[in-house]
């Protein structure tokens, strides 16, 4: 296997995400056993539907819900379960989080001020109030904002300068690492853009690494440098964008890129409809896990649709010129 | 701030045509807008309070009723500062002439009673003390719910403990254990407000529980957590500011059940000792005189009423003025 | 021009009173609906394309009135109805809508099945056991299985897809004129999305009713429509046939609306965002309201309201761009080429292609 000398940034090993409700039988697992890693200085997308595990695995990173099993590895430490206050404090700095919903993401009682300096409060990282104003208004520039909007309620805002107010907040940390939880799902068509090209510019200026949690494939092929799939808490296909659309081969990635809207008028109303229907398929022979077919390309099969899956792919390397 | 928006709504009036010379080619000239002027924002800036203020003093009754129960109020409180009334004494007690006046003879406004004291003097002086049990009660009720409700909604370990605490004290009358604590106690003012407290903080607790479990979970506190922000400085900017209607509406109730408690205990005669004039201390005394000479009976019993529903009124239409969602509209 | 429209509205003009201030949220709208046809209705938040379709069904929020115009439907102005009781004739019963949120549309403390008799039995007059056998058809129309079983569910043992069949279904009940979507599918998932823009598409062909679909999603837009309204600032600003709409859209803001998917973009590029936001509609908009933020603004944009121009039979614009005397300008480049891009992406081993 070719090696890769990218340094590793993000490392997800057997996690496992169960949610009981204190009755002893009755768990939702909500994440079953997922792998994989995450290179510094790369997009990482994250694509399922809603209830697929994929803000659950998002979370379980950010520690703002417990794990039941498996590790999460940080630039080498393990920021999962019980660490020092010290690494918690580094969890903080280095990661921060993007969420969905503008209208639920900000406090709406406090301040566009409080609410982008709160990072900065609970750590003292300005030195005086000088300092930290010109820090504000330095995050609210950067995201196209205007410093006087400082004084200013949250809901005086539309959802897409909500949005960036967010990006703000989480940028002002100065973080290596940011989960974006579906940010743009909320927010209207052509304020998509003004998000995307925001996230792509801080990418570009500092470096960031990024995980992209996202239902809608057009959107994480335009972001992504590698996506994994995810459906029903399991990690079904994990490839480089382009490979992943060019040769996709788990039943559900196929629907899932079938299903994507076109906006062209001839093409989608002469589409088929393709329905992926877990129920009906074979699940006899040994239990599948996530195994490579080429170096970069993790599908999740038994070794029966592994072989299948070999036939298909020869061919469509073959075919694509 | 008094103004009321009811006028209807007018359709738009075709404009005067703005005189421009549609035959000048520089009018087709390309011209960008200024990128910036986009993000400004046109409405003037939202004050909370102001809006709450706004919104309160709107409403007529509210307004009614606050001057209400404020004047009541001032005289509960000034008016025996200038009488120095004192329910153990009675100077008129051997002079039969001064007892059973009715109102408005010789300068009683209120009348007088069976030992001749002035009606108008023992009312305000035990409303003042009724004010002051019902006020006090519902201070720490409040403060020890609050505190209380708002660590145990966060709070997962708690929850399990504090449930059982709470299917224990819900189920205590607050009556019975009010008497009993009286009883073994005495009748201070100490005691009474400390025996009523004693299982109402519970409920409280357990309200502001469930307010804080619904909104534990919203996006803004999980991003706060991201953020590094401890517990307490969540509970006090991120959830107690939602709560404040929440507060305001439990208070507005708390304050005349409080009264009524009181009214309760004294007229079944454990509630403030002999010393002290209280709403339902007069009440009950009077009772007996409740056909022969209706006004001792009436009055107590119309101003305990007044003090309770006018209170209640500002508190609901205070809380209804504090939820942001009305500031819309 | 449509002859004989299903329903047509002029000179709409819809306020609202906020605080002390008003808003003016639909700032005249003319517009005609063909019958049997699905007009797709697009905008950002805050163009009106809700409020809009609420005036249809009495339906504004009580805050809200309809300041001017008429909307004719069957003859009479729906305008003429003051009350709550005269809309009961209309509201689900001629016009019936669905909602975006299906968890929030459907009643949780009453069965499924209940909930689709009750409206039955209320706007048919029929029985008990009449309205609950058509219920089952309805159900099995919508494409729910065994609904035998299903009919004494409640909401929260269906799953969003299928409370939204549901909701469909309910709609349905009373074999409605027109079918208002608004946002049927923006909360489900882009798999059952394709599931339930199908079965109203059917539905329509079963039962012959006229579809307004209110949805930002082009993509959805190029499935359904027959004929496309883009909304901006509580107008209008371009109507067409969906294939001159996607294909030769003359509008600024179409442009941008079309430019700005992230299907046409190019990994490495900036995408391209239309800049700054949509104008406050508190205050009286001068001009064209889509000036400030158009790479094409003109002077007179900034002045005066542009004119409906004609550009076919079928299709308008309200931009200043389409008089004779304004410069020639080329739509950008990414729109003359997105019928081929689409071709590329869709076509044997392309990236969302056949494999």
């Amino acid at each position: 296997m070719e090696k890769d000398n990218r340094e590793v940034l993000l490392e997800v090993k057997n996690l496992e995400v169960t949610f009981n409700n204190s009755r002893r039988n009755k768990g939702f697992r909500a994440v079953k056993n997922a792998n994989f890693q995450i290179y510094k200085g790369e997009t990482f997308g994250l694509v399922g539907e809603s209830g697929s595990g994929k803000t659950t695995i998002g979370r379980s990173i950010m520690r703002l819900n417990p794990i039941s099993n498996g590790e999460i590895w940080f630039e080498g430490k393990r920021i999962d379960g019980k660490i020092s206050k010290e690494d918690r404090r580094d969890v903080i700095r280095n990661i921060q989080m993007i969420f969905q919903d503008p209208a639920a993401s900000l406090n709406e009682r406090a301040t566009i001020d409080y609410c982008v300096s709160e990072g900065l409060y609970n750590f003292h990282l300005y030195e005086n109030e000088e300092d930290r104003e010109r820090k504000v208004d330095e995050a609210l520039e950067s995201v196209g904002l205007l410093p006087e909007h400082k004084s200013r309620y949250p809901h005086e805002f539309s959802g897409g300068q909500r949005q960036r107010i967010g990006i703000a907040r989480a940028m002002i940390m100065e973080p290596k690492f940011i989960i974006a939880d579906e940010p743009i799902s909320a927010l209207d068509v052509s304020i998509r853009a003004q998000v995307l090209n925001l996230m792509n510019k801080f990418k570009e200026e500092r470096g960031l690494t990024y995980m992209f949690i996202a239902h809608d494939l057009s959107v994480v092929r335009y972001f992504a440098d590698r996506i994994a799939v995810i459906h029903n808490g399991r990690i079904v296909e994990v490839a480089p964008t382009d490979v992943l659309f060019k040769y996709p081969l788990h039943p559900y990635t196929l629907s899932l890129l079938q299903a994507v809207p076109m906006p062209d008028p001839q093409i989608e109303k002469a589409k088929e409809l393709v329905v992926y229907d877990e129920s009906k398929r074979d699940f006899s022979g040994e239990k599948p896990t996530l195994q490579p077919i080429r170096p970069d390309h993790l599908v999740f099969a038994n070794d029966r649709e592994m072989k299948e899956y070999e036939e298909k792919l020869s061919l469509m390397e073959k075919d694509i010129v | 701030m008094f103004k009321k928006n009811n006028e209807p709504l007018k359709a738009t009036k075709p404009v005067k045509e703005i005189e421009i010379d549609m035959n000048d080619p520089s009018l087709f000239e390309f011209q960008r807008a200024d990128d910036s002027a986009s993000e400004h924002i046109a409405a003037p800036k939202y004050s909370y309070w102001g809006s709450v203020f706004r919104r309160f003093f709107s409403n007529k009754i509210a307004v009614l009723m606050l001057l209400i129960s404020l004047t009541m109020v001032l005289f509960a409180f000034i008016q025996p500062m200038i009488s120095h009334y004192d329910h153990m004494v009675a100077p008129n007690i051997n002079n039969s002439s001064m007892h059973f006046l009715k109102p408005f003879t010789k300068g009683f406004i209120f009348g007088t009673d069976n030992r001749g004291n002035s009606l108008f003097d023992s009312l305000w002086s035990g409303t003042k003390n009724s004010l002051i049990v019902a006020l006090s009660a519902t201070f720490f009720t409040e403060f020890v719910g609050i505190v209380v409700g708002m660590f145990w909604g966060f709070s997962k370990r708690m929850d399990a403990i504090m449930i059982e605490v709470y299917n224990v004290l819900s189920n205590i009358p607050t009556t019975l254990i009010a008497m009993i604590l009286v009883y073994a106690l005495g009748g201070g003012f100490k005691q009474l407000i400390f025996a009523l407290c004693v299982t109402t903080w519970i409920g409280t607790a357990y309200f502001i529980r469930v307010q804080v479990m619904i909104i534990r979970d919203r996006e803004y506190n999980l991003a706060s957590q991201c953020l590094g922000t401890p517990l307490w400085k969540i509970i006090l900017n991120n959830i107690l500011p939602y709560l404040i209607s929440i507060i305001i509406t439990s208070v507005s109730r708390d304050v005349p059940a409080f009264i009524s408690y009181e009214v309760a205990l004294s007229y079944m005669g454990v509630g403030l000792s002999e010393r002290y004039a209280s709403l339902g201390k007069l009440i009950q005394q009077y009772s007996p005189y409740m056909l022969t000479e209706p006004y001792l009976f009436w009055i107590p019993v119309f101003a305990s009423a007044v003090i309770s529903v006018s209170l209640y009124l500002v508190g609901q239409a205070l809380a209804d003025a504090s939820d942001p969602r009305t500031h819309m509209i | 021009m449509v002859n004989d429209p299903i329903l047509s509205v002029k000179n709409l003009e819809v306020k609202f009173k906020v605080r002390d201030r008003v808003l003016t949220a639909i700032r005249n709208i003319s517009l005609d609906f063909e019958e049997h046809k699905v007009v797709a209705i697009v905008g950002e938040s805050g163009s009106g394309k809700s409020v809009f379709t609420k005036t249809f069904t009495g339906m504004l929020d009580i805050n809200g009135e309809v300041t001017q115009g008429k909307i004719w439907f069957e003859g009479r102005n729906l305008m003429d109805i003051k009350d709550d009781k005269g809309w009961e004739e209309i509201r689900g019963k001629k016009i019936a809508t669905v909602f975006q949120d299906p968890m929030t549309s459907l009643n949780p403390v009453r069965t499924i099945g209940y909930q689709i008799s009750e409206v039955i039995m209320k706007h048919q007059g029929k029985s008990k056991e009449e309205a609950k056998k058509e219920a089952l058809e309805l159900m099995t129309k919508v494409g729910i299985k065994d609904p035998e079983r299903r009919y004494d569910e409640y909401p929260f043992q269906y799953s969003g897809g299928m409370r939204q069949r549901i909701v469909i279904a309910i709609a349905l009940a009373c074999h409605p004129k027109i079918l208002i979507c608004d946002e049927p599918t923006t909360a489900l998932d882009v798999t059952i999305q394709a599931q339930i823009i199908r079965l109203i598409k059917d539905l329509a062909e079963e039962y012959q009713f006229t579809t307004i679909y209110i949805t930002h999603d082009l993509g959805v837009v190029a499935n359904v429509a027959d004929y496309v309204a883009v909304m901006y600032a509580g107008q209008i600003i371009e109507f067409g046939t969906v294939d001159e709409i996607f294909y030769d859209s003359r509008h600024p803001y179409t442009w941008g609306l079309l430019s700005s998917l992230p299907q046409l973009g190019l990994k490495g590029e900036e995408l391209f965002a239309i800049r700054g936001t949509p104008p406050s509609l508190f205050e009286e908009v001068k001009g064209d309201a889509f000036a400030p933020r158009s790479n094409y603004s003109m002077k007179i944009d900034f002045i005066k309201e542009p004119p409906i121009f004609d550009i076919t039979d079928t299709h308008w614009a309200k931009t200043w761009l389409l008089d004779p005397r304004a410069p020639k300008v080329e739509p950008p480049l990414v729109i003359r080429t997105l019928h081929q891009r689409m071709l590329d992406m869709t076509k044997k081993g392309g990236v969302y292609g056949e494999r």
